[in-house]
């Protein structure tokens, strides 16, 4: 009755375009469709190419480091080095490949993957185009200045270190 | 994620995120349909432009964690948004496309989207987001989730 208002005040497309409405199926229509969906994600699965493939890991990839950077928690395994070595396995068996491919040293990248050492911006932007833009430069910057923020806010020994070479401090608060 | 506003043809970004227990207030059936309050067990996102608090869609989503699928509930736009003297242009495109978004980061190449179409509405779900038929229900999944996606600057 209620949706029937609704018909009368809109097309079926200008509906399609603003509603989804609740499922009206009875168990046995349920049963069913569920096994009709199963059928048919069966067919897509099989007709989808390995560069679909690549396409949805990259860009599972890329949701999990934004998500995460755009998160308030920290976790200190989800570091940059984390993410690259997955965007690495996702085409690679050797990181000398990959290296080669994106024209760093293949120490740079060992350092990079053992948290020796943070990337160049150089680095970052070679992986953009690496990707072909599915990762942007700015989703692994993000990473990495949460990282930062992170060490740079918990850093007592270097605070211990620095304090020496500071003359005259404010003496408020 | 954009949308347009029709009149000035300008696109602005938007944001999609859960709802607040808060905001079960501001989703009135007098603009977005349904009753939402039933919905509070799902997943319920709401979409607003960046920058303001006016919620303009809302969706609710059921995790069928062992299907690898996400199933649309229930959507409605708000009431300004709908027909053909509608504001703003890609509301629903946006939901939608945040779903599929949230499934492809859990499961990858394998997540689904679906809902079940009234019948008079399943071609359209179709033509307008790319959605493969499957009897009595419509789904993205694979290069068609991934287009709609890319459609959607997601």
């Amino acid at each position: 009755m209620k949706t029937n208002k609704l018909n009368k005040k809109y097309t079926p497309s200008e509906l399609a375009e603003s509603f989804v409405f609740r499922n009206t199926l009875t168990d046995k229509q349920k049963a069913e469709a569920k096994k009709q969906l199963a059928e048919a994600r069966t067919k897509v699965r099989k007709n989808t190419t390995e560069e679909t493939k690549l396409l949805a890991s990259v860009l599972q990839l890329r949701y999990q480091m934004e998500d995460y950077a755009s998160s308030s928690t920290y976790d200190s395994n989800l570091t940059f080095a984390y993410f690259l070595r997955s965007y690495i396995k996702l085409k690679y068996t050797i990181n000398k490949k990959f290296a080669s491919d994106i024209n760093i040293d293949e120490t740079e990248l060992s350092q990079l993957l053992n948290k020796h050492r943070y990337p160049s911006e150089k680095t970052i932007i070679r992986l953009e185009i690496h990707s072909n833009k599915t990762i942007p430069a700015l989703s692994w910057y993000k990473l990495l200045e949460k990282e930062k923020e992170y060490e740079l806010q918990n850093d007592m020994v270097m605070r211990e270190k620095e304090v020496k070479y500071v003359k005259n401090k404010l003496r408020i608060g | 994620m954009h949308i347009t506003h029709l009149k000035t043809g300008i696109t602005k970004p938007v944001f999609v995120e859960l709802v607040n227990p808060e905001d079960f207030k501001l989703i009135t059936k007098k603009r977005y349909w349904f009753n939402w309050k039933v919905e509070k067990g799902n997943w319920v996102y709401k979409l607003r432009i960046e920058g303001s608090d006016d919620i303009l869609g809302v969706m609710s989503l059921v995790y069928i964690k062992e299907e690898e699928r996400v199933q649309i509930n229930l959507l409605a736009v708000s009431k300004e948004n709908r027909g053909k003297g509608k504001e703003y242009e890609g509301i629903a495109g946006n939901l939608i496309a945040f779903a599929c978004r949230e499934i492809l980061k859990l499961h990858g190449i394998r997540g689904c989207v679906s809902l079940v179409p009234k019948d008079i509405l399943k071609s359209h779900y179709m033509k307008k987001y790319r959605m493969l038929d499957a009897g009595y229900q419509v789904f993205l999944e694979g290069s068609s989730l991934l287009k709609l996606l890319r459609d959607n600057n997601v």
